[in-house]
């Protein structure tokens, strides 16, 4: 396989989870709002531009964060690569270089996804429009799964899409927690809402409810982080991606052929074997900061090992 | 598409007629008689068309556009900053074509194709042709794309064509197929055929029930199968890509299309990697050798070392490889000798010289600007001709006599003095017509057409995809049937019979 694709097959991947992502967050933050008291609703909008790291961009331009600030921001904004509408182009672009390698099925589904998107632009439906992006998540797994030969593109697509995956469920928990923990006082039963909807942002609440009677912040920090089963959770994910590397290279499970495969291999067996309490005890913050910069440093070693060529033809 | 489209039920015939009033006068009409009756080949289709409401077609026409946008099959225009896309217009009234009709076609393009390469090779190797003087030294060498680089170099099989697409004309006024321009570089168009079949059986699934239609989906497989007899590692199974000159250029879907259709990589020049005179591309396992090209890309663009040094899409050290024999291109290096519009009238003589034959199709009536006598005769009747520039395509660099106004026509008088070699000029052909939809009058309008067949080369015979690409102009009147200019396309029908 050309190096050029399968790059273009990882960032496809990470893309559309990125795009799915915020979608989520977008959707169930407005929701989470409708019952709150007037006076919280700024502390609900900032969170959202800290995920995405584009606060830098974000205030300067827009001021205050509200639903409609944010919304323009994250659903649209074409000076934010993270926004909604950029990732959907990037990933169409993305598939349109290597069209002669995915699926027809797979092409039209996410041109399809990019029509409709963008004749949402200029329509007021917060709500209609996270549903589109997100049906169109879900959509494009099923197509992907349907109709992809399990080759290296396919792997290198899962790869990227769960390194997204995970970062973004470390990403939402890590800025929540600081929110909801050690941010202004909010009401008790908020507190509790506001987690709720944390947990339906990664489609993990029935999931939660079904194992634990009550919402605590430990419990649904051990879920999204931990847990085996869920497949948003980190641990999953970086599961699926050490599965992926493995299945490129063709290492046996336990050993490493190239840095990429270390790194998630250590973050993997981490995952696995710490308990929540001791990532509690060294500070959340800190583990998904480090993390965050793991998950970073395997996304640099993947393109080093595959996709780049450092002698000049 | 992901869901079966759901057709309005059989339509209620004699309740509508999208032929109302249509009148084949007074041009030559591919479908319909000059007594108005439909022709025998296209009647079983006229009928179907002729009872269809008007509310059915247009809905059949919504569909197959949707069709076309979901596969991204469009081309954008940046003009309003957010990169809007148009779709490629397309007719869903097919261009029939009688079987024996096609036959004469097919054994003219073959004759065609093959006097083309002898050419070719000859130029780029004895030069006979240039002894005995059937075409003037000085045209050939003064043609933009004569490679000097390719003279003496063995190309693999001799073959220098591999792929050519033949622009045909039907006169009105004889009724004649004529061959308007030939181009042997890399034509493009093929990905619309065989996608616009697709469409039309998708849209008219019964069409094609009552009129036999001689399949053309089978071109990538032909194509394929000549470029892997031209790898030059023998035993070996050959890797062989297709070289695009990236996302941005405008026939970017086909490239995809045929590298998907043919099983083959389609390589960027940045994919690509040149050692010690072999050709490598780049893959997650390291660098792969690679035997065949078939290039998208044009000559002067293909290895900065070789041609263009500013070229960002070739690959340096091209050339070198190619001449070492360890790569195949196709097409070679160097065809646009024989594309040239000025080499054009000559191909009628090359057909003589070099295969004893008399040319099956004829060529329009041509002058020379480069020869006095013609440039003076095309000088004084400027306002009834056709002039275009020899090495262009697409349409570029024209000029059309009697649609355009005093001005252009003086500013081309001057082009013509000042550079008489880069012109030709000729007589205004009255393209057939083909009836196509009229939105304004919500039915059936005759519209000229013309047809670009493609053909396949392999060294011995030529195969063509019955039909090829019809192209409408859907403008009124207008005659000039580019894309750019408000034109769109056909689908094309041959018939396993005559009726």
């Amino acid at each position: 396989m050309l190096s050029r694709i399968a790059d273009s097959l990882f960032w496809i991947g990470r893309y559309m989870e990125r795009a799915d992502n915020t979608a989520r967050i977008l959707d169930v933050n407005y929701h989470m709002l409708l019952e709150q008291p007037p006076d919280t609703y700024r502390l609900r909008w900032d969170p959202l531009v800290l995920i995405t790291s584009e606060a830098p961009l974000f205030y300067p331009k827009y001021g205050e964060a509200s639903a409609k600030t944010v919304f323009e921001f994250l659903g649209f904004d074409e000076a934010n690569p993270s926004s909604i509408l950029q990732c959907i182009m990037r990933t169409r672009e993305n598939a349109r270089t290597i069209r002669d390698r995915i699926s027809r099925e797979m092409w039209e589904d996410i041109n399809s996804l990019y029509h409709k998107v963008i004749k949402l632009r200029d329509a007021d439906g917060l709500t209609y429009f996270c549903d589109v992006v997100k049906r169109g998540g879900h959509r494009f797994h099923g197509v992907c799964e349907a109709t992809m030969p399990r080759d290296d593109g396919w792997h290198f697509l899962m790869a990227g899409s769960a390194i997204e995956r995970a970062e973004m469920t470390a990403r939402i928990l890590d800025v929540n927690y600081h929110r909801l923990l050690e941010g202004p006082p909010i009401l008790n039963e908020a507190r509790s809402h506001a987690w709720m909807a944390v947990l339906k942002s990664v489609a993990a609440f029935e999931f939660y409810k079904r194992q634990y009677t009550q919402i605590e912040p430990q419990k649904v920090a051990e879920l999204m982080l931990l847990d085996s089963r869920h497949p948003r959770s980190v641990r999953y994910n970086i599961g699926q991606l050490q599965n992926s590397l493995l299945a490129i290279s063709g290492s046996v499970p336990g050993t490493y052929a190239n840095e990429a495969e270390r790194l998630t291999g250590r973050l993997h067996e981490r995952l696995t074997y710490d308990r929540i309490e001791e990532i509690f005890d060294r500070g959340l913050h800190n583990s998904l900061t480090e993390l965050q910069q793991t998950c970073q440093e395997i996304g640099e070693q993947i393109t080093r090992t595959y996709f780049y060529y450092a002698v000049a033809s | 598409m992901s869901s079966a489209p759901t057709l309005s039920p059989a339509p209620d015939p004699g309740s509508s007629t999208l032929f109302q009033n249509y009148d084949p006068a007074p041009f030559f009409d591919e479908l319909v008689a000059p007594d108005g009756q439909p022709r025998p080949c296209a009647k079983p289709m006229y009928e179907k068309l002729a009872e269809m409401p008007l509310e059915v077609y247009e809905e059949r026409r919504k569909l197959a556009d949707l069709s076309y946008l979901v596969q991204g099959i469009t081309f954008t225009v940046y003009s309003d900053g957010r990169g809007t896309e148009r779709l490629f217009p397309f007719d869903l009234v097919p261009r029939i074509i009688a079987r024996s009709e096609w036959e004469t076609i097919e054994r003219g393009l073959a004759q065609r194709v093959t006097a083309l390469n002898l050419y070719l090779q000859d130029i780029y190797g004895p030069q006979r042709i240039l002894q005995d003087k059937v075409i003037p030294r000085q045209l050939v060498y003064s043609c933009k794309h004569f490679r000097r680089e390719m003279a003496g170099l063995h190309v693999p099989k001799d073959i220098y064509v591999h792929i050519s697409g033949i622009d045909l004309v039907r006169d009105s006024k004889s009724g004649e197929y004529l061959v308007l321009e030939d181009n042997v570089r890399s034509p493009s168009g093929i990905s619309y055929v065989i996608e616009n079949r697709l469409v039309m059986r998708r849209t008219f699934p019964r069409a094609f029930e009552t009129s036999e239609v001689l399949p053309v989906d089978h071109y990538p497989a032909e194509l394929v199968k000549i470029l892997r007899s031209l790898s030059p590692r023998t035993g070996e199974r050959p890797v062989i890509v297709l070289l695009t000159p990236g996302l941005y250029n405008s026939a970017y879907f086909e490239h995809c299309f045929l590298a998907q259709e043919m099983g083959i990589e389609l390589v960027e020049g940045r994919d690509l990697v040149v050692s010690d005179n072999v050709v490598y591309m780049k893959t997650i396992r390291g660098l792969n050798r690679v035997d065949v090209i078939y290039r998208r890309v044009d000559d002067d663009f293909l290895d900065p070392l070789a041609f263009r040094t500013d070229s960002l899409v070739g690959v340096p050290g091209l050339m070198n490889a190619y001449r070492a024999g360890n790569v195949a291109l196709a097409n070679a290096v160097g065809t646009g000798v024989a594309d040239d519009k000025a080499i054009y009238a000559f191909v009628p003589k090359f057909i003589k010289y070099y295969l004893g034959e008399d040319p099956i199709l004829h060529n329009v009536e041509t002058f020379l600007c480069s020869k006095p006598n013609e440039l003076s005769y095309v000088l004084e009747h400027l306002p009834e001709l056709v002039v275009k520039a020899v090495g262009e395509s697409g349409g570029y660099g024209m000029l059309m006599g009697p649609m355009s106004d005093k001005k252009t026509i003086e500013e081309f008088r001057e082009k013509l003095i000042a550079d008489p070699r880069n012109y030709i000029a000729q007589p205004i052909v009255p393209l057939s017509r083909c009836p196509s939809f009229d939105p304004s009058k919500g039915g059936m309008s005759p519209r000229h057409v013309d047809l670009r067949p493609y053909c396949l080369y392999d060294g011995e015979k030529t195969t063509i995809v019955p039909g090829g690409l019809t192209r409408v102009a859907l403008q009124p009147g207008s005659m000039v049937v580019n894309s750019s200019q408000g034109g769109g396309s056909k689908d094309t029908w041959v018939l396993r019979g005559d009726e």
